[in-house]
């Protein structure tokens, strides 16, 4: 791993929302945080890194998507488990909404109560327009998913810190 | 089935003959007093009812106002869709009650009508022009055997019905704009917004909401859309008649969702497909934030676009807007 490498990563973290990376080799570790207090430009989906002291899974796009990081179904399965933040991920392909229309406000930002049955978000495939539900009790604490952006089957788009 | 449609249905399968009120309140085992405080009730929703006594009740004329036992009772008899059906004279939306009706329990295949939607929907909140008694905007309430990723097919089914419906009806040659726009002349005479109510790996119910741009004048459209939008009745040049429309589209799609049901997606995929306009031509994609070019090459087995870029990319597209450019 070079520093191309590391940049490549930096950027799918900036793209996918995701503030914090681990991975781990027979050979090297490599951790890598942004956010807030890390001191990036602070844009609209900046998250500060107190939400997520521990690491977290990686979004199944991340995963999917850069040779960079080959091991990467591996480190976050092991990480994954002390976490205890649940994640609310698409049952399907296709774009993520996180408001009703353009102009109203999203479903749900960080530090939004939700429950149950609260939408969280939609997303489209098609035309056919999913309400996806929390399906937990908690509080929003990251946001992965940028609006309007295509989503995988059983990627995560937001994680929530159950109560 | 009420009475009211037994009554209709009666009437309609006699035809020109007529039918006797005798044998209507034999079959129906009511009396003939209650036949013809029906027959009455009929009268003065709009229906031309002849009384003779040699040929007994005639249907002459049937009125452009939806009557929900009207539909029903010219739909086969064996139906999931339009099993049960209501007319709203306004409500604000139709998927919305379907919504609503779900979730206190009421079952698959009930369809809701609105002679007219106060905040009629598009895709993202945009709003459907839904004036008065001009046209069909419907919804129908569906639990479909299918999971999330499979529900895509409530997409093309809709297309395929309305198609056949409405070349049934009008004789007009309708195209589909990908995915289930339709389209006549190159612009939109009827869409759909299916929204679907699921748990992870489980489809709860969904609304399949159609809205028909029936007997809309051009005046009836705002300014903008003009351009874009038409009625079946300013393309064929006089009024469609709306319940004969919407019986034949009821039946279509309970034809095409049962094919789905039965796992024969391909098959009506294939029909969908030779259909698609937008194959084969120049297309933008449009997302929220940015728009990218491309040539529409071919649909997936899933009916996701597979768009050409022009750095040659091959992308699979199954969100936000696709608009035909105009050839250069």
């Amino acid at each position: 791993m070079d520093l191309k490498d590391i940049k490549a990563i930096v950027d799918l973290m900036k793209k996918n929302s995701i503030s914090e990376f681990e991975l781990e080799r027979e050979e090297f570790k490599i951790k890598l945080k942004r956010g807030l207090q890390g001191g990036t430009q602070g844009g609209g989906d900046e998250l500060p890194i107190a939400y997520h002291p521990i690491p977290q899974a990686l979004p199944q796009a991340m995963a999917a998507a850069p040779e960079q990081a080959p091991a990467a179904t591996q480190a976050p399965q092991a990480s994954a488990k002390a976490s205890t933040d649940l994640e609310i991920t698409s049952p399907m392909i296709g774009s993520f909404y996180a408001s009703p229309s353009p102009d109203s406000p999203p479903y749900v930002e960080i530090g939004t109560k939700v429950g149950p049955e609260t939408v969280v978000c939609i997303v489209e495939a098609m035309k056919v327009m999913n309400e996806i539900k929390a399906e937990v009790s908690g509080v929003i604490t990251e946001i992965l998913v940028d609006n309007a952006k295509p989503v995988e089957f059983g990627q995560a788009m937001f994680r929530v810190r159950p109560n | 089935m009420t009475t009211l449609e037994s009554i209709l249905r009666a009437l309609r399968g006699a035809g020109d003959q007529g039918v006797a009120g005798t044998q209507v309140s034999s079959a129906l085992g009511i009396s003939r007093t209650a036949i013809w405080s029906h027959i009455q009730e009929l009268r003065q929703l709009g229906y031309d009812i002849e009384a003779t006594s040699h040929r007994g009740y005639r249907l002459l004329r049937v009125p452009d106002s939806l009557l929900g036992e009207d539909l029903m009772s010219q739909l086969p008899q064996e139906r999931l869709i339009g099993r049960s059906i209501t007319i709203y004279r306004e409500t604000a939306s139709t998927n919305l009650l379907v919504d609503q009706r779900a979730m206190h329990g009421e079952s698959e295949g009930w369809v809701v009508f609105a002679e007219s939607q106060t905040r009629g929907r598009g895709r993202l909140g945009r709003s459907w022009v839904s004036p008065a008694g001009k046209g069909l905007w419907f919804s129908v309430l569906l639990r479909p055997p299918l999971r999330p990723p499979e529900m895509t097919q409530l997409t093309v089914i809709s297309a395929t019905a309305l198609s056949r419906a409405i070349r049934q009806v009008t004789g007009l040659q309708p195209e589909i704009k990908w995915p289930n726009d339709i389209l006549i002349q190159g612009k939109k005479v009827a869409g759909v917004l299916t929204e679907m109510s699921a748990e992870t790996d489980r489809v709860s119910h969904a609304a399949l909401g159609i809205g028909i741009n029936v007997n809309l004048e051009a005046s009836d459209f705002p300014s903008e859309l003009q351009p874009v939008a038409t009625s079946l009745q300013i393309e064929k040049g006089e009024p469609i008649h709306r319940s004969t429309l919407a019986v034949a589209l009821l039946k279509a799609l309970d034809e095409d969702y049962a094919r789905i049901c039965k796992g024969s997606f391909q098959e009506v995929a294939r029909e969908w497909a030779d259909q698609c306009i937008t194959l084969g031509k120049r297309v933008r994609i449009h997302q929220l934030d940015h728009s990218y070019l491309g040539v529409a090459e071919s649909i997936d087995p899933e009916g996701a676009l597979m768009i050409r870029t022009e750095h040659g990319e091959l992308e699979r597209v199954t969100g936000g807007d696709v608009t035909l450019e105009k050839e250069p």
